[in-house]
């Protein structure tokens, strides 16, 4: 039943990152757009986003139920360390929430548009910025147990592990990776001969990917951070970022061709790779920590709990995950039939 | 102010925002479904028009109450890391169901909303269903969580440990049912009457009467009934209570010393240093008869038991008031509207409008006052017996700066909402007939 409750962990964490990260992204394609751009994004978003948009957000939660149900004493470790930047999550995560509404669902359509406009658009940078610190934070090596925070200042303890200059990188990473996403995925979405837009934008997000990354990496690895010298010295891990990076190739053609399914499924299949990739290398380590590393599978909740876990994940997936792909189906197909009737007109 | 307290008050403040936004996302894709039942039914465009409208209100409550939802489900752990590190694997269940429930709701939205017109109609309804039964099922496990930390079960306490877990246990534990019951007709009581409200005024100033009588009408009828089958749910709660935490039943009646034939204390000021309670009204051996169905038996005071386990005993004792008195009241007020169905000339006297009007937010009092008797009246316990509410708080310090933000936060979030709900109403209004 581990396995089980494991492999919903990581499902819904992929699920998040790849959904809720388009999702995020949308805002800040539209952030960096021009003017007219913006309208024509703010609409596509709408049409994207509208349905499912809730839906992509809930994996955080499933995400962060499992974690303290099934490895308390590392979820505990993640709210009393982190407890600044999740904070800032959820304040951006609330205010994103609202100004989607508001400016969707406003009935009176005047200036305040504007304000719900740049609160989204602000809030969908900030939001992933600092989950992508979170991230950055558990394998910084800058986190310490509360165990040893006797002697230690405010600073050391609940502001260095993620306010580093390598979790910033980290966060400005995955802030890139989800624009990434969100272009490729509008790309597919947009109304006739506006595709190019989107193009563009996905364009320029590798390229800001790949600088991210580099720099991430090339800085950890001067400065020794375990998670990359552990990272590069694994087999696995760098053949899952080569792969990743060569997946660039087959995804550009099938943007260039058109074929908006399987370009997703490359730009999915990537971000797949690069958690795969972090994954292999640390396993169950995902905290590093100043004096050790900390196994997700240390102090595990005990097997009658596991065991139910298990039990009502499998039940829950069956009754959601058809749910959601009918969900998600249905309103593709309109959209398909919609853009067919609007070209014959 | 010390963490605990701003870790407390933090708590306490995102969860009454949270409940209002709750309570109105989980009532009012019923009130919904019902008038987009009748518009099916009768093709009455005012019907339509009124689905449409209602549908709004969903939506954006919906998404404030998921996304402080969302906040809630991180503020356990980053304001009582202790207490999730041991109770999260316990009560996880209900949780973990509550994550599916939400799914499901959000789903069935997403094809409610954007299913006009393309969805076959008999099946875009339903998703309307799914989305209020998908809510309560929601509401009602959160609930089983709160009722653990009242009655806790499903473990063995040994030496400190949490041994021999038992998350089903825990979920059906003692308190669950009589707190999901009274809890799930407040929110059909307090939204139906704040909803009815909204529309009476709207009908007290003449605009679109024929609309906003139907509306009236629709989520008064939910209302009323919940308001009227209330006392039976709160009868089964105080007895439950009498058993199960006699401490909290003593501080709600602000009962000091044990006695047997114990007086009901109606209304009346405390004061805790005398153990005193003045200008009150007070009916003799009724609190015995309301908690154990005996006008002579004995009722346990606050001066049986440690005063590091009592709670706060004059907060718990008005808030319990507050919540009792308009409970009567909403009660009186749901019979009345069901004798109004038969007189028709009740509805052309503005009086009747007004009275409804005055009621509108009475519902929502309620529901927060009964809320801080259960949580207030738990203290000073996060764990019923087991885990102090001061052991379980972060050990990071500064959270009254987080305290501030989200008063900050919470509080523009809520204008906004009826700011945005004022100019919906608006609209409609200025459509035509």
């Amino acid at each position: 039943m581990l396995y089980v409750v494991l492999f919903f962990l990581i499902f819904s964490l992929y699920l998040y990152v790849v959904l809720g990260g388009a999702d995020y992204g949308a805002g800040i394609v539209e952030m960096f757009s021009s003017e007219e751009n913006q309208k024509i994004t703010k609409k596509t978003i709408y049409r994207v986003m509208g349905p499912v948009w809730e839906a992509n957000h809930i994996w955080i939660i499933i995400l962060i139920v499992i974690l303290w149900i099934a490895f308390p004493a590392y979820y505990n470790i993640l709210v009393v360390n982190l407890h600044i930047p999740l904070t800032i999550v959820l304040l951006g995560v609330t205010l994103r929430g609202v100004a989607f509404v508001f400016r969707h669902y406003d009935a009176v359509i005047d200036n305040s548009q504007k304000l719900y406009d740049a609160m989204f658009k602000i809030s969908s940078l900030i939001t992933p910025i600092f989950l992508g610190m979170v991230f950055g934070g558990l394998i910084s090596g800058h986190i310490v147990l509360t165990e040893d925070v006797s002697n230690l200042s405010f600073y050391e303890v609940f502001i260095k592990p993620w306010c580093n200059v390598f979790s910033i990188l980290v966060g400005l990473f995955f802030a890139a990776l989800c624009a990434f996403l969100s272009s490729v995925l509008l790309i597919g979405e947009s109304e006739a001969r506006k595709e190019n837009i989107y193009i563009r934008k996905a364009a320029i997000a590798t390229i800001v990917v790949f600088i991210t990354g580099l720099i991430t990496f090339m800085y950890g690895y001067i400065n020794e951070y375990s998670f990359v010298t552990i990272f590069v010295r694994d087999p696995y891990a760098i053949i899952a970022m080569i792969l990743s990076g060569l997946l660039l190739i087959p995804l550009w053609i099938t943007i260039k061709k058109g074929r908006r399914v399987l370009s997703r499924l490359f730009a999915g299949l990537q971000v797949f790779l690069i958690l795969l990739a972090a994954l292999v290398a640390h396993f169950p380590n995902i905290i590093i920590t100043k004096t050790e590393n900390v196994s997700l599978l240390d102090n595990i909740a005990p097997e009658s709990v596991i065991k139910v876990l298990g039990i009502s994940l499998i039940i829950g997936g069956a009754v959601i995950l058809p749910g959601l792909f009918h969900l998600l189906k249905s309103f593709k197909m309109i959209k398909i039939l919609e853009r067919h009737n609007n070209t014959s007109i | 102010m010390e963490n605990l307290d701003a870790a407390r008050l933090q708590m306490a403040f995102t969860l009454i925002f949270h409940i209002v936004f709750a309570c109105i996302g989980m009532v009012m894709p019923f009130f919904m479904v019902v008038s987009h039942y009748k518009w099916l039914k009768t093709k009455d465009e005012l019907y339509l028009t009124l689905t449409k409208a209602w549908q709004k209100g969903v939506a954006i409550f919906f998404v404030t109450g998921a996304v402080s939802g969302t906040a809630l489900s991180f503020e356990l752990g980053l304001l009582w890391p202790e207490f999730m590190k041991h109770a999260g694997p316990i009560i996880g269940m209900p949780f973990s169901l509550e994550g599916a429930a939400f799914f499901v709701e959000a789903i069935a939205l997403g094809f409610y909303l954007y299913g006009w017109n393309k969805l076959p109609e008999k099946f875009h309804w339903f998703t309307g269903v799914i989305i209020g039964l998908s809510g309560v099922a929601s509401g009602i496990l959160v609930v089983a969580a709160n009722g653990w930390m009242n009655s806790p079960s499903g473990f063995d306490y040994i030496d400190g440990q949490f041994l021999n877990i038992d998350p089903v246990k825990a979920m059906l534990n003692p308190a669950w049912f009589t707190q999901a019951l009274h809890m799930t007709l407040a929110a059909f009581t307090a939204t139906g009457f704040a909803v009815a409200g909204i529309h009476a005024y709207q009908i007290f100033k003449g605009r679109r009467v024929a609309l906003h009588t139907k509306a009236f009408k629709i989520a008064l009828t939910f209302g009323a009934i919940a308001a009227i089958l209330q006392p039976i749910s709160g009868d089964i709660s105080a007895k439950d209570i009498a058993e199960r935490q006699p401490v909290k039943l003593a501080a709600m009646e602000a009962h000091y010393n044990t006695e047997k034939g114990a007086p009901l204390y109606i209304g009346g000021i405390v004061d805790a240093k005398t153990q005193e309670v003045k200008y009150k009204l007070a009916i003799p051996g009724m609190l015995s008869f309301l908690a154990f169905g005996d006008f002579d038996a004995e009722v346990k005071g606050l001066n049986d038991f440690p005063e590091d386990e009592r709670p706060n005993v004059p907060m718990v004792h008005y808030a319990f008031q507050i919540m009792v008195g308009i409970g009567g009241v909403l009660m009186l007020a749901g019979l009345l509207y069901f004798i109004s169905l038969k007189k028709k000339k009740w509805f052309a006297n503005r009086k009747y409008w007004l009275f409804f009007i005055a009621l509108a937010p009475l519902g929502f009092i309620a529901l927060e006052a009964g809320w801080i008797v259960t949580e207030v009246g738990r203290q000073p316990w996060i764990i019923h017996k087991i885990m102090r509410t001061k052991d379980a708080v972060t050990p990071m310090p500064g959270i009254v700066v987080s305290f501030y933000t989200y008063i900050l936060v919470y509080t523009t979030l809520s204008i906004a909402v009826t700011w945005l709900m004022i100019r919906q109403i608006k609209v409609l209004n200025a459509q035509n007939n």
